[in-house]
């Protein structure tokens, strides 16, 4: 069991895959027919990750308004007025609803109507500032921020900088620094226009899966959300106040407590009536109705199909169950199989789903993937017994992914068997093996779960890597400060996604990799063309770690602060780059 | 004077070869409506077809900043939405008098996949009925009944491959798309190039207009666009063809046009993701005639009434004409000092020794009801009431009939050419007719005006600003004096607007004051009896906001706009391709090959899968020259999966070929590579 079943010359070539930088893309922007016409209420991306400036923290950024073009004036974008925007957190099975829930409501002003122009000495239109609200266990909302103010768009130096034309701020990170609130109940709040932090071959990904990977040679990948801003909500909060029992992270039994689970979304409601008048002026009321959400990147935009996609952004996590047949089939498996549409779509030649792992197991879409297993000996103990978990992971004979892509996303991955590495498993991929993941919250729902005990791994270290945990399982398995025993230890990434989401997670190569079996193959159903006895490394497995979908990174830097979202793109000079 | 301005008209002309760039329209204009793009009117045209002369070309585009890579809901005309071309005729007959309405239907083929177009299905794939009224909007008759919108330009798999639409080219869709209506219109709804050009960067930097550095905030973004060519006997209001006209300022030859967009006035989200409910009344949501009015002209807190009021209840918003805020810029009195980007224009405070037109002052209002006004315009008993109301609207003699009226061919509005020094009211040379007074917000085109050929020399974005030029400076069109001519660009903005106008400089010289110094009202520099092309009029001429024309070409035969920017550009990848178990094929299971690794050092595995009993099974190496390297006798298997391995460390590095024989008859071949 201590022996590493990898031998170090395959290492040796696997680590030089590994060494070139990984690249991925973005999460939902227009990803519905309905929201894609209603921008300020368009959920766009949310991240959740140990604050890399202050463990004892963890950051939640949501963002909305996709594709803001810098200058896009006269009437620059901010958040709506008549929408919800919320945050909402699950830190336990026990409760059905939101244990914890942020509600951000935003009002404009025009200081000076009589001019066209937005900002103009001194005064601002469209002015914008917000209140933000908390529940805690479905009790009453109370204040926390009251009087929380939005910066302006970053329109040029004549309209921030200038005096007595403009606004006369030093510099438009100084209007950032002062629009940090100190929530009542410990919080830090930010609520503005940033860069938006995600990357994605849009071209590419939609022109029927086109994908160009970073660095080919054939057609270079572009960022299809370079140069675009968002709008922002950003709060850093200490993880005793996310911890069901108010735990801090000192108290965590290990770095993979299951008390330190959490399961975050976000979303935007409006009020279900409105009414235009003939005057120019608009009303709503009604109830308010949910118009878009988001856990998990992507599953909007890649997962759900055409047809399902309105009704998903309408529905909240508890009700999921009725979308579980995109995960346990994934459409985007279909690309991957050449029995299907595979041989069509040639930018995924790399990827191609294990049909015959371990000369047994199929996992392309239809096909029984574990399901032979289902209440056998081979299963007691592990998560995929009757009597743990196996009623979710194997529910049928023709629900391959039930056992990976569905927990990924609905549930969380426990630390049991199978689910820990293959290093150290002397019995196949049931047996125990090294935990890299355990953020399992088993609500059946599209959360963004993150174990908050996971430590952070440091932006600068030279192990930091957007394939989140994936690189953590391929370091688990093939580096020898990891790959000796079973033993807990921390890898590096193991608080990348799908554990939390950083801003840096290159999202988009991490799940194509993931549904076309990687994880899979981290626990022990290595591809086809492994050779019982011989490496594991094998060619589908190099191709498929070499694999990325486009750009591996966001088109600037990153704040190494709160909140760690970059300055919003300036309108009048921003630097140009191709966006498809 | 004549002769003076020969003189001049060489240096001035040198000025006019810099070429010549504008900026954007109506794009995000207003605080609602930049919140609903589908419902938001960019840009409105209106122009003689060049390739019809007997044709009007009329453009309205709808959703700014569209995406070329916008996916997976790429952009689309929406529902519950009336899309509107309005076009007044008559000042006659009370409202418009064509209106031309669209409304569009959405469907999805194919509700299983996350992509736009899939093996020939498309998503959101949406058609549109086209009515029209003649009657002030009183009936509608269908006029196009199943007219069919292409589907984004979302790069060569969606379009062109088999996997996608199969199509021959996008052409081909945008030209499959036009269609003729049966009242004689032809028709293109669809996605687009969005035709404006702006620096929108600078512009709403509070004014940062600048000369160097300039970039188009509308390039390599699509529009929608509903184009229509119309024949001009349709448009005309007795039905006459342009060889009926009187002269090429006929003033019955002009029409008025804007486009709307509307929505129910309630609508209900449905709190299962059904589409929303919309019922009630049709609101207006969005407007558009004349370019930019609610971009620069009407201040924010109008900007939403705006969009809800139809022309004919603009008069409340008379103020924002008579002393525009973009004037304020232009006076060192004002806000002038505090833009540089506009330092080149300075509105004349002292024309003529007399007249101040900057915001607030007088203006020409000293001269209401003197005699000199007889016959004028200016005269009460012609038009005096609006163009000079008061003693502080100073631009109801200019900026307000350019928007709100249209221009006359009537005295003072002739060119200076002709008139006596220092006499603006005296007759000159006419250069401009589009007066349809019916006091609102319309893109104004007298269609007789003769159509400048767009590979003429003489063609210019400038359109009437550089007839006007040419009126003033060049012999072709001064020698003979006040007559009528037709001097290139007299049919372009303000009169219609053509694809290549540039109507942000247009406008912003307008404010300028360039229109006064052009029929003799001269820019405070000038001195009685010496050239009126004074260095602030060339300033003025010269100064030319953001790029300057379009980021591609304008088509030469309708629809005129540019094929919409392909989302993918460039060739596909092809990934590296990985080993599986099964290969596509109409019975993937009868009979399966794989080697794996491959390429191989020293052992290589074949793998093969029957789907039936066989008697004699053989798997054969062979090299390139179909030699073979060695053969493995199988003999009798039953159906299922078998592996065999291979060692064989000294074979020569090279590709190589396996085959599989069942029973004599069926067989399958791969490659496989040997490496060292």
């Amino acid at each position: 069991m201590k022996k590493n079943i990898f031998n170090t010359k395959h290492l040796v070539l696997l680590l030089c895959f590994l060494a070139g930088s990984f690249a991925s893309e973005a999460s939902s922007h227009r990803e519905a027919p309905l929201i894609s016409n209603d921008p300020l209420a368009d959920n766009t991306d949310v991240y959740a990750f140990r604050s890399p400036d202050d463990p004892n923290t963890i950051t939640i950024i949501c963002n909305y308004i996709p594709f803001e073009l810098p200058e896009g004036g006269p009437n620059y974008y901010t958040f709506g007025s008549n929408v919800r925007y919320e945050i909402h957190i699950k830190n336990k099975t026990t409760t059905a609803d939101d244990d914890i829930l942020y509600r951000f409501t935003f009002s404009t002003v025009n200081q000076d109507p009589t001019t066209f122009f937005n900002i103009r000495l001194g005064q601002q239109n469209q002015k914008t500032t917000y209140i933000c609200q908390k529940s805690v266990n479905g009790g009453a909302f109370t204040t926390i921020v009251s009087n929380g103010v939005v910066p302006p768009a970053n329109i040029g130096p004549r309209s921030i900088q200038s005096t007595p034309v403009g606004l006369g701020a030093p510099n438009y990170d100084a209007l950032i620094t002062a629009a940090i609130a100190n929530a009542t109940s410990g919080e830090k709040v930010f609520c503005g226009p940033v860069d938006d932090p995600f990357f994605v071959d849009l071209a590419g990904a939609f022109d029927l899966g086109a994908f160009r990977p970073e660095g080919n040679t054939t057609n270079a990948t572009k960022d299809g959300l370079t140069r675009y801003n968002v709008h922002s909500i950003a709060l850093k909060i200490p993880i005793n106040l996310l911890q069901k029992d108010g735990k801090n992270v000192s108290q965590a039994a290990n770095i993979l407590d299951g008390d330190f689970v959490i399961g975050v979304w976000a979303s935007a409601s409006r009020q279900q009536i409105k009414t235009l008048s003939n005057n120019g002026t608009v009303a709503f009321s009604g109830n308010w109705v949910q118009v878009s959400r988001l856990g998990n990147p992507l599953v909007n935009e890649a997962i759900i199909p055409v047809g399902m996609k309105d009704k998903w952004n309408a529905s909240l996590p508890k009700d999921d169950v009725q979308f579980a047949q995109y995960f346990t089939n994934p459409e985007l498996a279909l690309y991957m199989d050449d029995t299907q549409f595979g041989s069509a779509v040639p930018a995924l030649n790399a990827l191609r789903i294990q049909n015959h792992s371990l000369g047994s197991f199929d996992f392309r879409n239809g096909k029984p993937g574990l399901f032979g297993l289902k209440g056998s000996a081979a299963v007691s103990g592990t998560a995929l017994a009757e009597n743990a978990f196996g009623a979710v992971l194997l529910p049928d004979n023709k629900s391959p992914r039930a056992v990976d892509i569905l927990p990924i996303f609905y549930t969380g991955v426990p630390n049991l068997a199978p689910y820990q590495l293959a290093t150290g498993k002397t019995g196949g991929p049931l047996s125990a093996g090294k935990p890299f993941i355990n953020n399992f919250l088993p609500t059946l729902g599209d959360m963004l779960r993150l174990n908050m005990a996971v430590p952070v791994t440091p932006r600068n270290d030279p192990k930091f890597s957007s394939l989140g945990i994936v690189n953590a399982a391929v370091l688990g398995l093939t580096d020898p400060t990891y790959n000796t025993s079973t033993a807990i230890q921390a890898i590096p990434n193991m608080d990348g996604f799908p554990n939390g989401r950083r801003l840096e997670d290159d999202v988009t190569t991490i799940e194509l990799q993931a549904v076309g079996g990687v994880a899979l193959a981290a626990i022990g159903l290595f591809y086809d063309d492994y050779i019982p006895g011989q490496s594991p490394v094998t060619t589908n497995l190099t191709n498929v770690l070499s694999f990325t979908a486009g750009p591996t990174k966001n088109d600037t830097t990153f704040k190494v602060a709160f909140p760690f979202v970059q300055t919003p793109w300036r309108g009048f000079d921003y630097t140009i780059k191709p966006r498809f | 004077m004549k002769k003076y301005l020969k003189i001049v008209a060489a240096s001035l002309l040198v000025a006019l070869a810099f070429s010549l760039d504008a900026s954007a329209s109506s794009h995000r204009e207003a605080p609602l409506i930049s919140n609903d793009p589908l419902a938001d009117n960019t840009d409105v045209y209106a122009f003689r077809s060049p390739e019809d002369n007997s044709k009007i070309i009329l453009i309205a585009n709808y959703i700014p900043f569209e995406h070329p890579a916008g996916g997976p809901n790429y952009y689309n005309f929406g529902e519950n939405i009336r899309y509107e071309i309005h076009v007044d005729n008559n000042t006659a007959t009370p409202g418009d008098d064509i209106i031309y309405r669209f409304t569009f239907t959405n469907v999805n083929e194919d509700g299983t996949t996350f992509f736009n177009i899939r093996l020939g299905k498309q998503n959101i794939k949406t058609t549109y009925k086209c009515e029209r009224s003649i009657n002030g909007g009183s009936s509608f008759t269908t006029i196009v009944a199943a007219g069919v919108v292409p589907p984004n330009n979302i790069g060569p798999r969606s379009i062109e491959s088999a996997v996608g639409l199969g199509a021959a080219n996008y052409e081909s869709l945008v030209a499959a798309a036009i269609t003729t209506a049966g009242t004689g219109e032809k028709v293109f709804c669809g996605p687009a190039d969005d035709p404006f050009f702006v620096d929108l960067g600078g512009a709403f930097d509070a004014g940062n207009f600048r000369k160097a550095g300039a970039r188009d905030g509308v390039a390599k973004f699509n529009c929608h666009t509903i184009a229509i060519e119309v024949p001009i006997t349709t448009l005309q209001k007795t039905g006459k063809s342009v060889s009926q006209a009187t002269s090429i300022l006929d003033s019955d030859f002009i029409i008025g046009v804007y486009a709307n967009a509307s929505r129910p006035a309630i609508t209900t989200l449905s709190n299962v993701g059904n589409k929303p409910d919309a019922s009630g009344a049709w609101i207006q949501v969005s407007r558009l005639g004349m370019p930019l009015t609610n971009e620069v002209i009407i201040p924010i807190g109008n900007k939403d009434k705006w969009n809800a009021t139809a022309p004919s209840g603009d008069g409340e918003f008379i103020p924002f004409f008579k002393n525009p805020e973009l004037a304020l810029y232009m006076d060192d009195s004002q806000f002038g000092t505090a833009v540089p980007g506009l330092a080149d224009l300075r509105i004349q405070t002292n024309s003529l020794g007399s007249f101040d037109f900057r915001n607030g002052k007088p203006g020409l209002f000293p001269l209401k009801g003197n005699p000199a006004l007889d016959g004028t315009a200016l005269s009460e008993a012609n038009f005096g009431s609006i163009l000079l109301p008061d003693n502080m609207s100073p631009r109801a003699v200019d900026i307000l009939p350019a928007f709100y009226t249209g221009v006359p061919n009537l005295r003072p509005y002739q060119l200076a050419t002709g008139k006596p020094t220092g006499n603006p009211l005296a007759a000159g040379k006419p250069f401009i007719n589009n007066f349809l007074p019916t006091l609102g917000d319309y893109l104004r085109l007298n269609m007789a005006v003769p159509v400048t050929p767009r590979n003429s020399p003489d063609f210019s974005s400038l359109g009437i600003v550089q007839a006007a030029v040419l009126g003033l400076t060049d012999p072709r069109y001064t020698a003979s004096g006040t007559a009528l001519q037709f001097i290139p660009n007299m049919d372009g903005f303000p009169n219609g607007r053509r694809l290549e106008d540039d109507v942000t400089t247009i406008e912003l010289q307008a404010v300028g004051g360039v229109f006064l110094a052009a029929i003799g009202l001269w820019y405070d520099d000038y001195v009685i009896g010496q050239s009126p092309v004074t260095p602030q009029l060339v300033k003025t001429i010269s100064f030319k906001e953001g790029v300057g024309k379009n980021d591609t070409t304008i088509r030469t035969s309708f629809p005129f706009v540019q094929t919409p920017w392909r989302g993918y550009r460039g060739a596909g990848y092809t990934g590296p391709k990985s080993n599986t178990f099964n290969t596509i094929g109409l019975s993937p299971d009868l009979l399966v090959l794989t080697a794996f690794p491959s390429p191989f050092r020293t052992m290589v595995t074949f793998h093969y899968k029957i789907a039936e009993d066989a008697q004699n099974v053989k798997v054969e190496v062979m090299d390139e020259l179909g030699r073979i390297v060695a053969s493995f006798d199988q003999g009798a298997r039953k159906a299922g999966d078998y592996y065999l391995p291979w060692s064989k460390a000294n074979l020569a590095a090279a590709a190589y070929y396996a085959r599989i024989t069942v029973d004599g008859a069926r067989s399958k071949s791969i490659g496989i590579i040997k490496t060292n």
